[in-house]
This record gives C-alpha cells, sequence and structure tokens, in this order.
C-alpha cells in the first residue's frame, strides 16, 4: 500500500509563503480589542464600558473604582466634564445615547469612599513641590498622589477646605463635602498660608526634585513662560506648570503633566515614550440590533438615584465585535481575539526550535472562510491557517500524526479503489462524472443511479472516475502531494478525451477549478437542465437546507441547489446563518481528523439550526449529521430515490468504495476484478470494532497483523485474558491485535490497538 | 560511559508467553524511537526471539502522550 514519509525531527530550512507584513495587514483587519467608541473619545480614557457594567450590575463599589482610576476627583469631574464620550456612543445612531456622565455622577455619589491610601504604599524617592491652588494643581496632586510622590503643596488658602473652595467653588454642599473627606485622606502635604512669590520659590526650588506650579503662579513667576500644552511643561524653567480652562482641561493637563513629572523625576526628556494620550479614534464593530432600550431614564434635578443609575446603564450595548465568534465553534472553543489567535498561528510557524503549541488550534480550523464572509472587515482565518499549515510543510515542521488517516485514504482513493473508465462503447466521452471519494464511501448506491441515469440522459458518452480530487491534501497543506494529484488526474482526464467534468459534490468543484484548462459543472447544474429522473421524491416533512462550506461565494451552486429542492417539492425551512453564512460541518479542513471535539462542536453548531431533517449537497456534512443523530439526507439520495442508511464506520467506507468499483467494473466493463476473498475466516467482536473506528484502525491493518502472525508464528499469549496479542509495523504505525483462534482457519478479533513510536529490542 | 535513565519499566511477572518460543517472557531492556528520538525502557520481551511485548495501557497513554509532545516540536 501506498505510504506517506514521516518528518524527520533533524533537518530545518525556512520556506516562508506569507511575509509578515501581509500577517500584520490580515490581523490588524480584525478589531477585537479595539475600544468601545465611548472610551475612545474620553481624553482621560475611562473605562466606560467596564464602568457602566459594573453600574448595570449595582456594584457601585467597583465602578467608582473604576472611575477613581482616572479622576481623584470624581465629583468635581462628572460635574465639569463635558461628556464627549455620549456624543460617541454608538447607541446615538438608533436612539437616545447612554447618559454617561449622569451615571458617573451618581457612581461618584453612592460609591464607597476608596480606603485609606497612603499607609501601606512605598513612596518615590524623588519629591514634588506645587505651588498654587485651582482645579489644576488639585487634581495633579492627586494625580501624583496616586503615583506615590511626596508632595508640598505651598498655597495661599488657609486650609484644606479653603483650598478644595478655591479649586471647585460649584460643588453642592454635599458634593464637597465628600470631596473634602477624600482630600483629607490623601496623603499630601500642605503648606497652608504661604506667600507664594519669588522669594518662596527660589527658597524652596532646590529642596524638590520636580516643580510644578499653576498657571497663575507659573505666568506671575515667569511672564514671559511658554507653555507646551502636549507636556504641561515650560522648558526654559523647566517647570510644570497648568494651562487651560475648565474642568476637562484642569483634568486632561493633570493627566499629562502627571506623566512629564513621570519623566523628569527619573531625568528623562519628557516628550518621549508616553505612549497614547487624549481621544482617539475606534473601528469597533458594534452590533446595533442589541440595542432595544432607545430611550433615556428620565433625570431629576438632583440627578438619578441609585435604582436610575442602574436602569440607564443597563441600556449599554457593552460595544464589542465577537461576530466571527457567535458563528464559528472553532473559535468559539478556543475563545480570545480572533486576531491575535491567528497572529500566533503565525508565529507558530516561525519556531525552529522548540514547541509548536499552535499546532492543534491552527490544525483545527476547517478552512471554511466562514468568518471571512461575517466578519464586518472581512478577517480570513482560513487564510491565515492554510498558510500557516503549508509553511509548516514545507520547513519539514508539520507533524504527520493529525492527518495522516485522511492523507492514506485518499492515496486509497485514487490508488486501489481509483477508477476511470469511459461509457461503455466510447473511447472518449463528451462528460466524465465525478462523484466524490466522500459519495463513493458514503452512498454508493446512489452513485450508481446518478451515473447510469447521466449515461443514458446525457449525449456524447459520460465517462467515470471514481477518485479523490485532492482536497484532502490541500487542506492538509501537503502542497507536493497536491501537484501530484493533479498531474494525475489531468493524465486520467486526457485519456479519456479533456472531456466536461460533472461534479458530485461543491468540494470537488472547487478544488478542481484549480485545474487549467478543466470545464467544470455542478450535476445539479445537469439536473437542472434534463429534469429529475423517475423516482424522484421529497421527504415528507419539511426541511432544513445546510449550504456546503465548498459552495461559500458560488451563489450559482446555491441557486441551483434550492431549485432542485424545489422541484422535488421538498418544503425549504428558512435557518439562520444560511447561504454563504452556513458554517461548516466539521469535514472541512480535515477538522474531524486532528480535533475531534471541536469537529463536533461544529457539528452540533450546525444542528442548532434547526429541529427539521437536514438535507446537504456534501456527502461529508450528510454523513456527520448523521452520525450526531439527525435525519440527514443528501439532495441526490432524494434525487435517485436511495437511502444511503445508517453512516459506514471507517472500513466500511474503504469496502464501500472497493465494492462500487468492482461491481461497476464488472457489471458495465465486463472485467473480473481483482479477488478480495481472504484465504481465513476473520470476525470481529462489537467491542473490537467499535474500538477500531474510535481508533482508526481499519480491517486492512488487522489483516496486515494476522496475515504476518500466520507467516511469522509470533505473538504472545496472555494468560490473564485468554487472548493472543501479534503486531505488525505497517507504514509509520505499529498495530497490535488481540484475538482468539477459533479454529484452524478462523480468528476473532477483540481488540486492537496502536502507536506510531518504534519499539526495538534495547542493546544491552 | 554515560548513565542511561530508564524512562519506563514492566515486568510480565510470568503472565505473558511467546507463542513461538513457548517460554515466559521477562522483563528486558528495549527502546522506543520516534522522529530520531531515543527511549530506553523495560518492557516483556521474549528471551529467544526478542519479540518486545507494549501493552494497550502503555500505547495509549505514556506511549502517545510522549508521541504529542515530539510531534510539536
Ligand atoms: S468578526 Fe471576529 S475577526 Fe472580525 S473583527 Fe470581529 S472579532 Fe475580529
Ligand atoms: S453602548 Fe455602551 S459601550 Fe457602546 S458606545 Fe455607548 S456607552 Fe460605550
Ligand atoms: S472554521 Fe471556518 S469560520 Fe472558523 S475560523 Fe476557520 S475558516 Fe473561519
Ligand atoms: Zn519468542
Amino acid at each position: 500500500m501506498s505510504q506517506i514519509q514521516e518528518r524527520g525531527s533533524t533537518h530545518v530550512y525556512k520556506v516562508n509563503r506569507i511575509s509578515k507584513e501581509e500577517i500584520d495587514s490580515m490581523v490588524a483587519l480584525c478589531v477585537y480589542e479595539q475600544p468601545p467608541f465611548c472610551n475612545a473619545a474620553c481624553p482621560l480614557k475611562l473605562d466606560t464600558r467596564a464602568m457602566l457594567k459594573a453600574a448595570a450590575a449595582g456594584d457601585f463599589k467597583k465602578a467608582l473604582q473604576l472611575y477613581e482610576k482616572i479622576a481623584p476627583f470624581p465629583l468635581i469631574l462628572s460635574h465639569g466634564c463635558e461628556a464627549p464620550c455620549e456624543q460617541k456612543c454608538r447607541v446615538c445612531e438608533v436612539g437616545e445615547g447612554i447618559a454617561i456622565r449622569d451615571i458617573e455622577a451618581a457612581v461618584a455619589r453612592f460609591g464607597e469612599l476608596s480606603r485609606l491610601g497612603g499607609i501601606f504604599k512605598t513612596t518615590k524617592k524623588q519629591s514634588v513641590a506645587i505651588f498654587g491652588s485651582g482645579l489644576f494643581t488639585l487634581f495633579l496632586a492627586g494625580e501624583l498622589e496616586k503615583k506615590a510622590y511626596p508632595i508640598t503643596v505651598f498655597c495661599a488658602e488657609a486650609d484644606e477646605e479653603a483650598y478644595l473652595r478655591a479649586a471647585a467653588p460649584f460643588l453642592d454642599e454635599e458634593a464637597f463635602s465628600l470631596e473634602l473627606k477624600r482630600l483629607r485622606r490623601k496623603d499630601i502635604r500642605f503648606c497652608f498660608g504661604s506667600e507664594i512669590g519669588p522669594a518662596l520659590y527660589s527658597e524652596k526650588r532646590g529642596d524638590f526634585n520636580v516643580l510644578c506650579a499653576s498657571e497663575a503662579v507659573a505666568r506671575s513667576l515667569f511672564p514671559q513662560a511658554v507653555c507646551i500644552p502636549e507636556l504641561m511643561y515650560c522648558e526654559e524653567e523647566d517647570l510644570v506648570m497648568g494651562c487651560g480652562e475648565g474642568v476637562m482641561d484642569a483634568a486632561f493637563g493633570a493627566k499629562k503633566a502627571a506623566l512629564t513629572v513621570d519623566r523628569l523625576a527619573q531625568k528623562l526628556d519628557p516628550r518621549n515614550t508616553r505612549g497614547s494620550e487624549g481621544a482617539c479614534d475606534s473601528s469597533l464593530y458594534t452590533d446595533l440590533s442589541e440595542a432595544t432600550a432607545l430611550r433615556r431614564v428620565e433625570r431629576p434635578a438632583e440627578g438619578y438615584s441609585k435604582e436610575q443609575a442602574i436602569q440607564e446603564a443597563k441600556r449599554c450595548i457593552q460595544c464589542h465585535c465577537e461576530e466571527c465568534l457567535k458563528s464559528c465553534a472553532f473559535l468559539k472553543h478556543y475563545k480570545k481575539h480572533p486576531g491575535l489567535l491567528g497572529k500566533e498561528i503565525y508565529n507558530n510557524t516561525q519556531i525552529i526550535m522548540g514547541d509548536h503549541q499552535l499546532n492543534k488550534p491552527m490544525n483545527s480550523c476547517s478552512l471554511c472562510g466562514q468568518c471571512s464572509v461575517i466578519c464586518p472587515n472581512g478577517f480570513d482565518m482560513a487564510h491565515v491557517c492554510a498558510v500557516a499549515r503549508r509553511n509548516m510543510v514545507s520547513t519539514d515542521k508539520m507533524p504527520l500524526a493529525p492527518h495522516e488517516f485522511a492523507l492514506l485514504d485518499m492515496l486509497f482513493s485514487n490508488g486501489d479503489a481509483f477508477l476511470c473508465r469511459p461509457q461503455p462503447g466510447y473511447e472518449t466521452c463528451k462528460y466524465v462524472f465525478f462523484p466524490g471519494c466522500q459519495a463513493i464511501a458514503i452512498a454508493p448506491e446512489t452513485v450508481k443511479a446518478a451515473y447510469l441515469d447521466l449515461c443514458e440522459r446525457l449525449d456524447g458518452g459520460v465517462a467515470l472516475m471514481l477518485g479523490c480530487c485532492g482536497a484532502i491534501c490541500d487542506w492538509a497543506g501537503r502542497y507536493e502531494m497536491e501537484e501530484q494529484t493533479r498531474e494525475f488526474l489531468d493524465r486520467e482526464f486526457a485519456k479519456l478525451g479533456d472531456p466536461i467534468v460533472i461534479a458530485g459534490c461543491p468540494s470537488c468543484r472547487k478544488e478542481l477549478s484549480s485545474h487549467d484548462g478543466l470545464e467544470l459543472v455542478g450535476i445539479w447544474d445537469i439536473l437542472g437542465q434534463i429534469g429529475l429522473p423517475e423516482g424522484a421524491a421529497k421527504l415528507s416533512r419539511p426541511v432544513a437546507l445546510h449550504d456546503s462550506c465548498g459552495a461559500r461565494g458560488d451563489a450559482h451552486t446555491q441557486a441551483a441547489i434550492r431549485a432542485l429542492a424545489e422541484q422535488l417539492g421538498c418544503q425549504l425551512i428558512d435557518t439562520p446563518y444560511s447561504g454563504d453564512r452556513s458554517p461548516c460541518c466539521g469535514y472541512g479542513g480535515l477538522t474531524a481528523y486532528a480535533n475531534r471535539e471541536v469537529a463536533a462542536e461544529m457539528t452540533d453548531k450546525c444542528l442548532e439550526r434547526s429541529d427539521a431533517p437536514y438535507i446537504s449537497y456534501c456527502m461529508a456534512c450528510r454523513d456527520r449529521f448523521a452520525r450526531q443523530g439527525r435525519e440527514s439526507r443528501h439532495i441526490l439520495e432524494l434525487v435517485y430515490g436511495t437511502d444511503a442508511g445508517a453512516p459506514p464506520d471507517i472500513s466500511q467506507k474503504r469496502w464501500n468504495r472497493l465494492t462500487l468499483k468492482n461491481e461497476l467494473l464488472r457489471d458495465l466493463w465486463r472485467e473480473e476484478p481483482k479477488e478480495m476473498n481472504l484465504p481465513y475466516q476473520l470476525d470481529y467482536t462489537d467491542e473490537a470494532r467499535r474500538m477500531m473506528d474510535d481508533r482508526m484502525i481499519l480491517t486492512d491493518d488487522v489483516i496486515g497483523v494476522l496475515d504476518g502472525f500466520r507467516e511469522s508464528g509470533e505473538a504472545i499469549f496472555d494468560s490473564d485474558s485468554g487472548l493472543m496479542i501479534a503486531r505488525r509495523r505497517i507504514g509509520n504505525a505499529t498495530f497490535w491485535v488481540a484475538f482468539t483462534r477459533e479454529a484452524e482457519d478462523h480468528y476473532l478479533v477483540h481488540r486492537a490497538y496502536s502507536h506510531r513510536m518504534n519499539v526495538v529490542k534495547g542493546q544491552g | 560511559m554515560a548513565i542511561e535513565r530508564t524512562y519506563y519499566t514492566i515486568d510480565p511477572q510470568g503472565k505473558l508467553q511467546c507463542v513461538k518460543c513457548g517460554v515466559p517472557l521477562e522483563k528486558g531492556k528495549a527502546k522506543f524511537m520516534y522522529l530520531a528520538n531515543g527511549f530506553p525502557v523495560e518492557l516483556p520481551v521474549c528471551p529467544i526471539c526478542g519479540f518486545v511485548y507494549v501493552p494497550e495501557e502503555l500505547a495509549l497513554g505514556k506511549v502517545a502522550s510522549v508521541e504529542r509532545a515530539l510531534e510539536d516540536k
């Protein structure tokens, strides 16, 4: 039998099949981590979404903690903030935007005061002096206290109360007393009643590492002072200073100034490494259909009550993009930022030495392309994973194990089970029917009926080709095998006189479309032209149509299938996620081989759309749905009045292919097929059958082991179980079979297992 | 000489017989090889013909997990 060379692990060479720039620009399409619009619009970068979430949950303590991160005096800020966030709130587009500032005010009023700061804080070594009073110095003192600088404020006021009153004269009594409490709890040293002027400034400047002043003080000391507004800094005088008007300017100014203090304290240029500051844009995608409460909660003059604030916060739809995660079971399974996952999968291919931890996710995507349709920005994980697999193959780092079974299956389809013949009576043909390897394995009777029908009703001769289109090696990233398969099939097509290929499967159609000069139609197109054969029958119940991922972006095929279903009289149920948005059944991309768990989740995802029987036009979908216990039929089964019945196991699939080939050879081409009989009797317990299907062990493998045993007599006998156990190395695996000898030439198989490691007798 | 660590050891305890040679299997040295890596182990081995027996639990347990780890190297 054909074999595939296991990779070596010593030689390393590298061919990059996608550039870093390409992958970066692809990954950048995903906006998962973009800030919500309100947050982007806030110059102070309040995590609005999180704050609103906490408020909606009634957790005002947490909401206040989030708010205090950007506002050392939250009542002052919420009073004077101009709330640029509110204009950017996406809910504005369908109704009234969230009243963010009013919620903040309620959070500031009703949230618990945070615990005493400063006691357990380790203070920094570099000290800071702040001269003057007013909002800017108050906020700056608050910001610097958070950063744990020892701060001394020199001001003319007599005490904290007067200092706060000077800064925020607009506060009502309740708010004032709360903020006063907050100010007194802060670890700030005050020199009240200071006479602020050049004398004090010269006297004190040597005692501190960084000096700051209110705008008024700075200007009185240095009338020529030029403030760089991005830094809140006067370079000539090495003085951090205020500039601007109003609460928002003061708050944002204090933020920038605090960063400048940080840089100066470390004796660094305040211009560098400041990160992103201020408001920015966001390209986050938001599904606005989630916004249902469109009117604001009315605000009484005194502001929201706690309950009202909760109600208003609940209207926030928590902007975030998870469109692809909602529809793709693979992305949902790994549940992380899809762009980042794509990046990690790419980076995985760049590892030369060490663990490739992303191999499994890379091989778990079904390459179905649904994400590229669902994602508002067209992020295409299929492309990332397909390229990554090819990269891994080209560097000889791709493990063979996850895909070997499928690849061997393909070699079998295009080897022992392959058949290519012109219609009897023809040398060359106008058409060749290419049903696809899955249809042959799962519904051989349907394939036969379809072929006979095409021969009868089409002019010019219809050849038959039983084989695999090469999608398997494409999915596995084995581009060299894909090329070989392409050449092989092209040679066979040439023998038939390069006929028009009638594809029975949309994935084959897609794969074969990469062949130069091949004319392709779907059997659904032909049936649309020549009409249904006799005996075609719909299901009596309404059915859900599952679009194959091989037909994504192929509106023509999707429409032709619907027309066919209509002709059959099927009553189609409309389901969400159909057409181009259809999810993959779990077979695509070889997910079913590389990650059974994810594949099963994909199947469930398909089936959750309806309780009705499923009609599909890809045999792999039909098979996976039936295996999951759903009534499932391929549309050709209805067309030809056949029923492929219960899904076959992996050995029956091979058997079906061989049997169909031999039957047709005998009946149509009068050729005597190769003898398939074993010279001994071999039976299996039910448990052995189940075990073999689960462990991907074929009857052919078991036969190989027993053939070997009959030749060499090598086996062991386990007196505990009473079983004989023989083994044989076949290809890249060692197969073990536990059996009993029922009679001279009759064996009953009880268990089977395999491993890929080779075991040899040890030295010494 | 480097000391070879033995990664796994299993004793047949007289319950296993070589069908061909008709003698009990004994604990003996063997080696697992995979993707250019080798692991010394002690497994039931026929003292005459050298048949090395890999029990099912070992194949599906330890061996399988080491295979996965090496495949992703
Ligand atoms: S749909 Fe998915 S991939 Fe696209 S932007 Fe949203 S999270 Fe990212
Ligand atoms: S809905 Fe919520 S998260 Fe989205 S922009 Fe409005 S306030 Fe921000
Ligand atoms: S399984 Fe399909 S929808 Fe999901 S990431 Fe892969 S290609 Fe995209
Ligand atoms: Zn022996």
